[in-house]
């Protein structure tokens, strides 16, 4: 202060005169030409510093020029007025709640060119404490004010990341800290800026400020470190791809105290399954979870890096004593192709020991993941033991639950195997185990509603009709499930405390020997007949016990109406359940209130109509004087009015919990965190694709073909060129037989052809034996002859000699040939 | 994560005009594939691959920032260059332009970059000449290899004729540029700590951390 006032003495003069602020101000400023000495443009700096408070305006018109002057030329070699300055700047920059634009003025004058933003990167680099933490102040107000502008000043500064990489290594706490909210802006919405600062090792740096800090124990430093990973590598491919090729994936993994290593075999240490938490351990690791969310979505789930992150994530959710925003949080992060072998995973639940303040916990025994997966969505966190709670926190947690089992079950052979181990369940007589689900699923309506029970039911639909969905095999499966008839509704959990001794044996379940078990279908149209029983004995008393049942009621309906699509066998069996009056009844008395029920059973009572294709006892032909009883257009506009509801409309495919809201003002006031479900995605998507079809189905005819049960374009296709491969083979078939049967008949002509032979050939060979003797006879003529006539010879020449006569030698010849001839 | 174990870690940067093949030489050396028609490379990309250098017995994580040849992005891709042990200063053999602005590029690395950085000059595309060599003339080739060669000699600059497309010597670049950082290592040239390009690898960290979370589960269990 003394210089202050003697800087005052000097600059009013001799005279004494009174000066104006303004005058003052426009005097201070002439004394930060550099043609001044250093010490006074010191003090006058000063000075202006001390006037800014007041006279913000008039400091900013007149002496700006000169305080950016002497931060370009005086900073770096002087400590004193480097600090003076930029304290100065930070203040007229600063937008305060009165003076937003005064401020933001003064931003934009600072940041007319590049010349200060990078004068201030550099001032970065120098070591004095109240340099670095002064620039980096004002640099944060700039960022705040004018984000894009720095940003793009700060990509050309000559050294600007490793400067700024400099501060975060500080070793004091006050600038380290600064400089993380400082990064925390620039970096934001900039690749660039995030790229270049990961290359100069940012990373590194702050996770040893993380580790430093105690990990994901320690305060807001930890916190902003982390968000600062965080925004380097959110929408950033090349930062991913270059943190997977750092050691830091495994740290995260440590930072939860969850082994980089474990096996899928192994089973998760118990520091990482029970911890302390308080709010800000909370935050922290919700920001860490959100990273390595990140880093598992961008990669997919092939590789081992992410199957270990997917087993942590699936360890924190099921069994894990860590707070239930967190869990829905990890659970939604899980890929939604998720491949993970859910049902090979052996985990360990736990559940608080009562009265203990969430300081012991019991140890359930071990089940695999995916057991404990339908545990959690069926009946609540730890083991059931809030299952009668409705927080939004605890239904948020059930509903992320019910996802990731949607998720997992998207292939129909996972689907079907899971139906099918429901129905072997039922066959072994001894010991009536029944799958959880079912037995949920099955758990017949008491009246007064059981709050537990009425949320497990409802979830245990939804669940269901995930398996069944768009799978004729899992429906067929499906309609043989029968379950034990007698059903003891117990409220919690099905896991039990090993400590506690053994487990509770199988329920004696006093079956009634005249009571067949009855399939699920007909259990499940015989509970909607109760529920809607007991809802119309409600009318008028109790409206929040209303509702329970109008929930309840729209589960078993959506449940059905995704079972009996395409399905005309459950249809039939649906319709010999007596459903039809079951239905037909709400659509008819609408109530003001409840606006969903009729529209349901509107729906599925047109789906029934439409897929009523067996013979059996209700035809079509039964159904549709009803229908043009109840009047088409009433029917459909019920239906309309499903779309429009709330309820109906704020399902998104990530959000199914509504806050809870009484349409009366009678209801009893209910906390603010209280929520409900009605509706999943999955239903809403099928209601949207295919109430159409419903309501076109209406109006048809009873006797007409299915038309939209029909084939749709695709199938129509296949069956198209089916047919032509039908038609093609028939074709061929025809062609072979007909070369069978020439071939057939040329080997008859063969056959004949060789008798033929073999006939011919022994004539021939007796025709040959007759010639051989007729020509051995010749032979013995001729013989006889030549002796002849040589005897002829002699004789005639005896009777020469003789004297007799004797007939010319010539003609011996000829009488030789009369013999022969004779 | 996987536990893969390397030596040394060593920042690589490539840089050079537009549309000489920065981004293809990289892809090759990280993906042994070909880009047909890459996009222009937008500020810088990052891609990494393991090397061994077997008469050192040492491996080698190469850790590469492929950088925008735009001018545009030259202010920006100028930041990486004081980070980085190794650069491939690339141009196209059938581009003279490309190898003249080579010239500017390695003042834009010296003005820069560490003063014991190991720079090799690549001339990439020869898959072209060599096609055309078929034919009657010597193909599009506009710079001959003699002269990069002697340029890159005047320079001291390492050289090598590359092919993305074909891969050839496409790692040998890299794993020459490697040999000599590591050489230079050797002669304590560069202290590990001292250049931000050169990393000692830090098993014994890595390990730690882990012992630290195992020792943790033992006396908590």
């Amino acid at each position: 202060m003394d210089f202050l006032s003697q800087t005052y003495i000097a600059l009013r003069g001799p005279t004494g005169a009174p000066q104006s602020a303004v005058d003052t101000i426009a005097k201070l400023s002439d004394r930060l030409s550099p043609s001044t000495l250093l010490a006074d443009r010191r003090a006058a700096v000063l000075s202006l510093k001390g006037l800014t408070r007041d006279c913000k305006e008039d400091v900013g018109a007149r002496a700006l020029p000169g305080l950016l002057e002497v931060l370009q030329n005086d900073a770096e070699i002087d400590a004193d007025i480097g600090k003076a300055v930029l304290e100065t700047l930070h203040q007229l920059c600063e937008v305060d709640e009165g003076t937003k634009e005064l401020g933001l003025k003064h931003t934009d004058y600072v940041l007319a060119n590049e010349r200060t933003t990078h004068t201030l990167f550099a001032l970065l680099g120098d070591t004095n404490f109240y340099i670095r933490y002064a620039t980096l102040q004002l640099l944060s107000t700039l960022l705040i004010n004018r984000r894009h502008q720095v940003q793009s000043y700060f990509l050309k500064a000559p050294a600007g990341a490793p400067s700024v990489i400099a501060v975060l290594e500080d070793k004091r706490e006050i600038i380290r800290n600064e400089s993380i909210v400082m990064i925390q802006a620039l970096i934001s919405q900039s690749p660039d800026i995030q790229k270049v600062l990961a290359f100069e090792g940012a990373f590194e740096k702050l996770f040893n400020t993380v580790t430093q800090e105690g990990g994901v124990e320690g305060g807001v430093i930890s916190l902003d470190a982390l968000r600062c990973v965080d925004g380097l590598l959110r929408f950033n491919s090349s930062n991913q791809s270059y943190f997977r090729e750092t050691p830091l994936p495994s740290l995260l993994l440590s930072l939860l105290l969850f082994p980089p290593t474990l096996q899928l075999q192994d089973a998760a240490p118990q520091e990482f399954a029970l911890q302390f938490w308080d709010n800000q351990k909370v935050a922290n690791v919700s920001l860490v979870i959100g990273i390595m969310g990140m880093l598992i979505g961008s990669k997919g789930s092939g590789s081992p890096d992410s199957s270990v992150y997917i087993r942590c994530f699936i360890e924190l959710a099921l069994g894990s004593n860590a707070p239930t925003a967190l869990k829905t949080q990890t659970l939604r992060l899980l890929p939604t192709s998720l491949t993970f072998p859910l049902s090979s995973v052996i985990l360990t639940p736990y559940m608080p020991v009562p009265d203990s303040n969430g300081e012991e916990w019991d140890r359930l025994e071990p089940a695999s993941a995916l057991d404990v997966l339908v545990e959690l969505a069926l009946h609540g966190e730890y083991n059931g033991l809030y299952g009668d709670n409705r927080g939004k926190d605890g239904l948020e947690l059930r509903g992320a639950a019910v996802t990731v089992f949607n998720n997992f079950v998207h292939k129909d052979e996972i689907k079907q195997a899971i139906v099918q181990g429901m129905l072997s369940s039922e066959e072994s007589t001894d010991a009536p185990s029944i799958s959880p689900l079912l037995h949920a699923l099955c758990i017949p309506p008491t009246s007064p509603l059981n709050l537990a029970n009425v949320t497990t039911t409802h979830i245990a639909t939804l669940v269901f009709s995930h398996l069944l969905g768009s799978s004729p095999r899992s429906k067929t499966i499906a309609r043989s499930i029968k379950p034990p008839s007698a059903i003891p509704p117990t409220p919690q959990g099905q896991f039990f405390v090993p400590a506690d001794g053994a487990p509770p044996g199988p329920q004696s379940v006093e079956t009634d020997e005249d009571d067949a078990p009855q399939s699920v279908l007909h259990l499940l149209s015989e509970n909607l007949s109760l529920c809607f029983l007991s809802r119309s004995r409600m009318e008028g008393t109790d409206d929040r016990e209303a509702r329970e049942w109008d929930r309840l009621i729209v589960g078993y309906l959506c449940l059905l109406a995704q079972w009996l699509w395409e399905d005309s066998k459950a249809v039939r069996e649906f319709l010999e359940a007596g459903a039809l009056g079951v239905l037909v009844e709400p659509i008819n008395q609408t109530s003001e209130s409840e606006s969903l029920v009729p529209g349901l059973c509107a729906f599925l009572l047109g789906l029934c109509y439409e897929f009523n294709r067996q013979p059996g006892e209700i035809t079509r032909s039964t159904i549709h004087p009803i229908i043009s009883r109840l009047g088409v257009d009433t029917l459909i506009g019920q239906m309309t009015l499903v779309r429009e509801d709330e309820r109906f409309k704020a399902i998104g495919p990530d959000s199914m919990v509504l806050p809870y809201s009484t349409h009366a003002p009678l209801g009893i006031n209910p906390a603010d965190t209280e929520g409900e479900i009605w509706f999943d995605w999955a239903f809403v998507d099928f209601w949207k694709s295919n109430h159409y079809t419903v309501q076109k189905g209406f109006a048809m005819d009873p006797n007409t073909q299915a038309s939209s049960s029909g084939p749709n374009a695709e199938s129509a296709m296949l069956i198209g060129s089916l047919r032509d491969v039908i038609r093609a083979q028939a074709q061929e078939i025809d062609d072979l037989q007909n070369k069978l049967k020439a071939v057939s008949v040329g080997e008859t002509q063969l056959n004949d052809l060789q008798s033929q032979i073999t006939g011919l050939k022994t004539e021939l060979k007796e025709s040959e034996e007759k010639r051989k003797d007729v020509e051995k006879e010749q032979e013995d003529l001729l013989v006889l002859l030549d002796e002849m006539s040589t005897k002829r010879r002699k004789d005639k020449a005896h009777m020469r000699a003789a004297g007799l006569e004797v007939s010319e030698d010539d003609a011996d010849g000829d009488e030789e040939d009369d013999d022969d001839d004779e | 994560m996987a536990g893969i174990t390397w030596h040394y870690v060593l920042k690589f940067i490539i840089t050079g005009d537009a549309a000489v093949g920065k981004s293809s030489l990289l892809v090759r050396l990280t993906d042994q594939r070909f880009l047909v028609n890459p996009d222009p490379t937008l500020g810088v990309e990052f891609g990494s691959k393991l090397i061994e250098i077997p008469e050192e017995g040492k491996v080698i994580k190469l850790q590469c920032w492929d950088t925008a040849g735009t001018e545009s992005f030259r202010s920006i891709t100028r930041s990486y260059y004081r980070g980085a042990a190794g650069c491939l200063l690339v141009y196209d053999v059938t581009s003279r332009a490309s190898f003249v602005n080579a010239r500017s590029w390695l003042a834009d690395v010296r003005e820069h970059a560490d003063p014991h950085l190991t720079c090799i000059l690549v001339g990439n595309k020869v898959d072209l000449c060599e096609e055309n060599a078929e034919g009657a003339s010597n193909g599009r080739r506009e710079v001959p290899t003699e002269e990069g060669q002697r340029w890159a000699d005047e320079e001291g600059l390492l050289f090598v004729e590359a092919s993305a497309k074909s891969g050839q010597n496409v790692e040998a670049a890299f794993e020459q540029a490697s040999r000599d950082i590591l050489d230079k290592i050797k002669r304590g040239v560069f202290d590990d700590d001292r250049s931000p390009g050169v990393k000692l690898s830090k098993p014994t960290n890595g390990n730690l951390a882990l012992d630290q979370g195992s020792a943790k589960q033992g006396c908590c269990s």
